[in-house]
């Protein structure tokens, strides 16, 4: 091989796409020709050059996208490109576009809880390298307001969200306060954990009545099966087992149905005979109807209503 | 060694099975399973994006596009190819799409102007860990400022495939499968991005 020819291959070499047989020739050649072996660290050291220029994706970024993406999806419209590109402009993007309020933060809840809490006031004057992020990566902000003056500054009021790490026992009422914060977040994963960390064991209405609502309307299924599993100990409760004979009728998936029907017949109950006579008509899981049908049985109901 | 592709390719397998199965029920419209989904593949959406576009309002319209697209043609998706190239098939048209305007309007410096100065948009990001030697700042900084040259004096389609294999680590063959040409094409993108980049860095590496 010349060297003419192996320096045309001396990129696919380092970068491992030659065929075996190619390979072994440039080796080869390599090891007898210093003028191609520096050609080869010459691109080594390119290499290591454009290493240092990757980009880290800072996280608010990565959960800015998300949220706007499901944003999208759920039926709001899609973010509308900007052709503006000054550096006022960026920064309203940049502080508009971020988190705004409550319903976007993702709070991480497992043994450790995560607090937020809002607060307004703060005021923006001159540029700075603040106009791209938050000066703090817990930090989140909402333009409220801008008013440009004929000087050329302008007044910027934002309010600003903070994010706080609380941690205690999940028994500490606190906690179980925090926790029913997390069911209105919007996602799903910190839900699931929230109701997995309720305790209703130790019950309050307040608790009762969050997991009947998780049951009734979340809209992620394994949110309604973790309720499902907390209300085990409440399922004596009237209320409880009214929520348990609509989501009968209502839900629409099969596991939470047969769930539904193992809580209702866990203790004899004959006043949702007719909540299960209903069901059982319009069931279309085998599984779930052949339930409800030997339930029925045991209660000594018909399957049909007259 | 054998041992230790055996257990990287079951894990493969068991990813692709995965993989299958969240698009089947994203198909069904299982909105959770696209969300899976798109988690397990958007990071790495976002930064091809960031590093090819350098600017994070370009990045995210990018990876708004590219999964809304996703979401309305996934009913589409016959895995007739890895749902892997099909994603990126979609992100690297929307990225070269980008390019390609840039190149006409000769914009998008990575630096803007401020009242406080010139302030470059992609610092922010960067760890300055050299910043208390001012020879060893200086230098990168010069360095960066020729790599960026490189990179702009590239073919919006060299760039890309330098891209995808240098900081993303495809290989070629896919890399063609994506971009629509052959390994062959891709091949000779790559040898003319890095004899380019080899000429613009001159003394620097």
């Amino acid at each position: 091989m010349t060297c003419d020819s192996v320096s045309k291959l001396i990129p696919l070499y380092f970068y491992g796409e030659l065929p075996p047989d190619e390979e072994d020739c440039v080796e080869t050649h390599l090891h007898e020709c210093a003028a191609c072996t520096r050609e080869l660290d010459r691109l080594s050291s390119l290499a290591r050059a454009l290493g240092q220029r990757q980009v880290e994706v800072p996280a608010f970024l990565l959960d800015e996208c998300r949220a706007d993406l499901k944003a999208a999806i759920q039926g709001g419209a899609p973010k509308l490109k900007t052709p503006v590109k000054g550096p006022w402009t960026l920064f309203l993007e940049a502080m508009a576009a971020t988190l705004s309020g409550f319903a976007r933060l993702r709070l991480p809840v497992g043994a450790v809880a995560l607090l937020a809490v809002g607060f307004v006031g703060a005021r923006f004057s001159g540029a700075g390298r603040t106009w791209w992020r938050p000066a703090d990566d817990n930090a989140f902000a909402t333009v409220r307001s801008v008013q440009a003056d004929p000087s050329g500054r302008v007044q910027i009021a934002f309010d600003e969200t903070h994010r706080r790490v609380v941690s205690g026992r999940t028994d500490s009422p606190d906690i179980q306060k925090l926790l029913l914060t997390a069911f209105h977040q919007n996602n799903a994963d910190v839900r699931v954990e929230s109701v997995g960390l309720l305790q209703a064991g130790t019950d309050t209405a307040e608790v009762r009545d969050a997991l009947m609502a998780a049951l009734d309307h979340d809209p992620n299924v394994g949110v309604r099966l973790k309720a499902l599993d907390k209300l085990k100990p409440l399922a004596a409760d009237p209320e409880v087992r009214k929520t348990l004979a609509r989501v009968l009728q209502t839900d629409d998936n099969a596991a939470v149905r047969m769930q539904v029907v193992d809580l209702l017949v866990a203790r004899r109950d004959d006043t949702m005979v007719g909540a299960m006579q209903s069901a059982v008509q319009r069931e279309d899981n085998s599984g779930v109807r052949q339930k409800l049908e030997k339930a029925l049985k045991d209660l000594n109901a018909s399957v049909g209503t007259f | 060694m054998i041992m230790a592709q055996d257990a990287a390719g079951a894990v493969g397998a068991r990813m692709n099975l995965q993989v299958d199965s969240l698009i089947r029920a994203a198909q069904r419209g299982e909105q959770d399973a696209f969300e899976q989904l798109v988690r397990m593949y958007d990071q790495s959406v976002l930064r091809l994006a960031m590093n090819l576009l350098q600017s994070p309002e370009d990045a995210r319209d990018v990876y708004q596009e590219a999964f809304l697209r996703v979401f309305r043609n996934l009913h589409a998706f016959r895995f007739d190819c890895s749902f892997h190239t099909w994603l990126y098939r979609i992100v690297t048209n929307i990225c070269l799409d980008q390019l390609r305007k840039r190149k006409v309007r000769k914009e998008e410096s990575a630096v803007v102007e401020t009242s406080d100065g010139i302030i470059d948009r992609m610092e922010s990001f960067e760890e300055d860990a050299a910043e208390s030697d001012p020879e060893r700042t200086m230098w990168n900084r010069q360095l960066r400022q020729r790599i960026e040259n490189a990179l702009k004096d590239l073919t919006p389609r060299e760039r890309m495939v330098f891209e995808l294999r240098h900081y993303q680590g495809l290989r070629l063959r896919n890399i063609g499968e994506m971009l629509g040409t052959t390994e062959e094409a891709a091949k000779n993108c790559l040898f003319r991005a890095t004899q380019k980049m080899r000429v613009v860095l001159g003394d620097f590496v």
